[in-house]
């Protein structure tokens, strides 16, 4: 009998399908707004951050950290404005689930951000989106255009004294600038050079002021628990592990993303739990005709890549740090037989040198520097010692930098050289292929007296 | 107070003090490069990061706050790993050109690569290049190769000048160092930067290439270009004054001078300068003389002289040279005035309109400043620009004390030489009051100058019977008992009978 397929359950994508999505009479029709409405008529500020806390809903850019508790980091009585920062520069490669939302669903996204807006007391909500998303821009800007006609966006809100206006803001293409401090330079009209934390944004975030960082797909889970309740929604996906009080679960639905060499890459909505294995064959077609999966990143490009055989993992937060790689964007990248992992990682090298924004000494001049020890590979020059070399590196760029991109670089990289070291091998000098051979057999010999 | 653990001593904090700040209060070193007192702290170069006991990573001291029972470990294993990264990061694409560097000597790379380098270089592949000999301005010179993007230019045209002409360009390691605005400096204040630059990246155009600095001698003393008297460091090799540097004093300068004050030397490394007494025989021509001859000549000149009694100092006389110089106007029955110029161009930063270096200490003591030509009998001449040639020529003076042989007016006929700032010993007044002290540079000048102030005793001395000529401690002691020197504070170490920092 045919194994069940995980099924979809489609709360943030409920529209996608919908012709003229975007617009707001399509968007009320199906009940947009409805839930800011509640919130400002039927719930105070403190209630919404409750329900959410209740909720576990975790932030879907990346580092999973506790939206509810997030927000109620934002102080209540200061003389300064508060502002929203709502990170959609979705730069992360092979990632393209925030723009689906942005581009077909906005009012969804809105209305996030206007209940976040309602519960931390704030009322100027920045959207920071990536330059190369013109669709998306064009469609949030007509959302808030929309919106302010139809009174749900400016000065005293449905009558209720709550005021907010949003602004469209646009990056210009640098992947620094979706590193959460990195953006609120960006935003302020600086480098985007991230900021050492504390102080943390919540506190002392764009121009000096309070400020809520949320991802696009997490504010738009906002309106379902609202209308649901914070129960319902951790009631789906994955619920904390009851061992580990500081677990917090993979609650709630996701968009997961598949890319790369798969034969029908696209996005769907689950609840936490479907495995790896499951997105990639139920739903993405498994890899081209002849062809095998060899390595799988996740989400992103910043996690440790999977091997084939470690597919069988549950699409969770703890899940896939469990086998040590990360749920990061959950937007998978397929690399199948035909992909040389040498070369996947000096492209994945390459990407992150471009990208490293210059700051820190260890990134500004390692990510480079690992690019050109994989350069070397490819070109058939490589040696064990490069391998070594590159280990050590990894221990030198690792946790030693302002922003987390050194980190991103590096755990692809070191999970690639430790999966598939024989391949790196196999773009060695002859005399160093024969070498490893040698340490190889001189290892074997040594395991086999030993036991 | 609140403390902290730092290696294992309890130190005392103020709250909102980093870590790097309360170790360098203790005597604790820690290696830093983008850190620096006066800026705000961006923690980007990671040379600094130490160990925080049960924390899981590293961080940046200068970044990290105190915190009461926090255990700070600098030397740990985790501590001395990080720097040493780092150390490896910032020399991968370092040009690594110490033998043609300027910086080589003083330089902060390799303070801590000889402490904390490799021995090899693990690198194996091609370094990535970048611009050289890039102008910033007229006076700086860029190397994008060698700087290691710490941003305290950057940082400095923001923070301090707030005159923004530098920014960063570029990412990863192409990031370098640009200017903003069209190649030009509207700070006076410009070269700050390259005393800043903790590595090569920023030479000065009036220095690069002219000396290896373990050739050089260097001494603490003023300069005397405006009446901030800006603390600075000389540099001298061979009797050439090869240049100054601003020296940390946080009541008159911080860590700062400006730019037309540090490249005003010119007249020191003069080719014409007066190297020995010269006097005028009975052709009217220039013979040279011993002092003692000199000195037999001048006290018979200014017998006869008939025409003035006075003498005319330069503004930049120190508080000794005023003294004798009184005492010499005395013996002569005619009083000592100074000249000074003014400029326009003070800002609120450290440039101020008076140019006389001791106009302060000079008014203090008496002395009339004098703004038009008038007679006198001893010239006192450093700066064409404290007297100028009109107030000079115009004194018909018959002795003249004078740095530049050019600077002898017709009238005189006996010229002893008169060594620059950066060859004096002195004191000098500020423009708030301060007194400060002037060493003589080592190695700077034509050497074997006496004292102006000695000379001038000498001189009373012979024209005064009842004169026994006074060493500096005594005329410190004449000047400490004048009134308007009753409430001030003099600099420790200028004590009766001590001569201090003689030049060599």
């Amino acid at each position: 009998m045919a194994k069940k397929r995980y099924p979809e359950t489609k709360i943030l994508s409920k529209n996608f399908d919908k012709e003229n999505s975007w617009t707001f009479d399509v968007a009320r029709e199906n009940g947009a707004y409805t839930m800011f409405e509640k919130a400002l008529k039927e719930m105070t500020p403190d209630q919404v951050i409750e329900e959410v806390k209740t909720s576990r809903l975790r932030g879907r850019g990346g580092a999973g950290f506790p939206t509810g508790v997030k927000w109620s980091f934002v102080p209540k009585d200061v003389d300064k404005p508060k502002y929203l920062a709502l990170n959609a520069d979705e730069s992360e490669p092979g990632t393209f689930k925030d723009r689906w939302l942005m581009e077909l669903d906005p009012h969804m996204v809105l209305e996030g951000c206007l209940i976040c807006a309602y519960a931390t007391g704030l009322s100027t909500i920045y959207i920071y989106v990536r330059g190369e998303y013109p669709l998306s821009q064009e469609r949030l800007w007509g959302a808030i255009r929309e919106a302010e006609e139809k009174g749900f966006l400016g000065e005293n809100i449905q009558g209720s004294g709550f005021s907010c206006n949003a602004y469209v803001h646009t990056g210009a293409g640098a992947y620094i600038c979706g590193e959460e401090t990195g953006l609120l330079e960006s935003l302020e009209g600086k480098r985007g050079h991230p900021r050492i934390k504390p102080p943390f944004p919540a506190v002392e975030g764009a121009f000096g002021c309070p400020t809520v960082i949320n991802n696009v797909e997490t504010l738009a889970h906002v309106p379902w628990i609202i209308e649901h309740g914070g129960e319902a929604f951790a009631k789906q996906g994955i619920a904390p592990d009851p061992d580990n009080p500081r677990s917090n679960g993979s609650t709630g639905t996701k968009l997961f993303g598949v890319s790369g060499d798969i034969k029908t890459p696209g996005c769907w909505e689950f609840e936490f739990g479907i495995t790896v294995k499951e997105l990639l064959y139920d739903y993405a077609g498994g890899p081209l005709d002849g062809r095998e999966i060899k390595a799988v990143i996740p989400g992103g490009l910043s996690m440790p890549v999977l091997t084939a055989d470690e597919l069988d993992v549950p699409m969770g937060f703890d899940d896939l740090v469990k086998v040590g790689s990360g749920l990061g964007t959950a937007c998978a990248i397929v690399m199948d037989d035909t992909c040389c992992m040498v070369e996947a990682s000096e492209n994945i090298a390459h990407f992150f040198a471009d990208e490293s924004c210059g700051q820190c000494t260890p990134c500004r001049e390692g990510c480079h520097w690992m690019e050109k020890i994989f350069k070397k590979f490819n070109a058939n020059q490589g040696t064990r010692s490069d391998l070594d070399l590159l280990e050590g590196l990894f221990v030198n760029i690792e946790g030693r930098t302002i922003c987390a991109l050194a980190d991103a670089a590096v755990w692809p990289l070191r999970s690639i050289i430790r999966k598939f070291r024989h391949e790196f091998v196999a773009k060695m000098t002859p005399e160093e292929q024969a070498a490893e051979k040698e340490a190889q057999a001189e290892k074997a010999r040594e395991t086999a007296g030993v036991s | 107070m609140p403390t902290i653990k730092i290696n294992g001593r309890d130190l005392e904090y103020e709250p909102g003090e980093t870590v790097i700040q309360v170790a360098h209060r203790n005597g604790i070193d820690v290696a830093h490069y983008c850190y620096h007192p006066s800026m705000s702290p961006e923690g980007n170069c990671r040379i600094c990061m130490v160990e925080v006991e049960g924390w899981p990573k590293p961080v940046v001291s200068c970044k990290q706050l105190c915190g009461e029972n926090m255990a700070v470990q600098t030397e740990s294993e985790l501590a001395q790993s990080a720097r040493a990264g780092t150390m490896e990061m910032l020399l991968v694409n370092h040009p690594l050109d110490c033998p043609i560097c300027d910086q080589a000597g003083e330089c902060h790379l390799q303070e801590y690569s000889y402490e904390l380098g490799h021995g090899e270089s693990r690198s194996t592949t091609p370094k990535t290049h970048l611009p050289k000999n890039v102008p910033f301005g007229e006076e700086i010179v860029y190397d994008a190769e060698r700087c290691i993007k710490c941003t305290l230019c950057v940082r400095f045209c923001n923070e301090i000048t707030k005159t923004g002409e530098l920014a960063m360009a570029n990412r990863s390691d192409n990031e370098q160092v640009v200017m903003t605005s069209k190649g030009e400096f509207t700070t006076n204040y410009s070269m700050n930067i390259v005393d800043l630059c903790p590595v090569g990246a920023l030479t000065s155009r009036d220095f690069r290439f002219k000396s290896r600095l373990w050739f050089m001698d260097f001494t603490p003393s003023l300069c005397t270009g405006c009446a901030r008297g800006c603390n600075v460091t000389i540099g001298g090799r061979g009797g050439r004054f090869m240049r100054m540097e601003p020296r940390e004093n946080q009541d008159v300068n911080q860590w700062w001078m400006c730019d037309p004050g540090r490249l005003g030397y010119g007249h020191v490394n003069s080719e014409t300068r007066l190297a020995t007494p010269a006097v005028r025989d009975a052709n009217g021509q220039w013979q040279p003389a011993t002092f003692e001859q000199a000195i037999v000549a001048a006290s018979a000149a200014l017998k006869d002289a008939r025409e003035s009694h006075d003498v005319l100092l330069d503004g930049g006389a120190t508080l000794e040279e005023l003294e004798a110089a009184r005492a010499l106007a005395s013996a002569m029955g005619g009083q000592a005035r100074f000249a000074a110029a003014t400029g326009d161009d003070a800002d609120e930063f450290l440039i101020v309109n008076e140019k006389g270096a001791n106009a302060k200490g000079a008014e203090m003591l008496g002395l009339e400043r004098q703004a038009d030509a008038a007679p006198a009998a001893v010239l006192v001449v450093e700066r064409d620009g404290n007297v100028p040639a009109a107030l000079r020529d115009g004194a018909g003076a018959v002795v003249a004390f004078v740095t530049d042989a050019t600077n002898v007016p017709d009238s005189v006929r006996v010229a002893f030489p008169y060594g620059s700032w950066a060859e004096r010993s002195g004191l000098l007044v500020n423009v708030d009051g301060r007194v400060q002290e002037l060493r003589a540079a080592r190695q700077v000048g034509p050497g074997n100058l006496s004292p102006a102030f000695a000379l001038m005793e000498e001189l009373t001395g012979e024209l005064d019977g009842n004169h026994v000529p006074r060493d500096r401690g005594e005329l410190v002691a004449a000047v400490k008992n004048e009134k308007a020197f009753a409430e001030v504070a003099f600099p420790a170490g200028v004590a009766a009978g001590q001569t201090v920092g003689a030049g060599s």
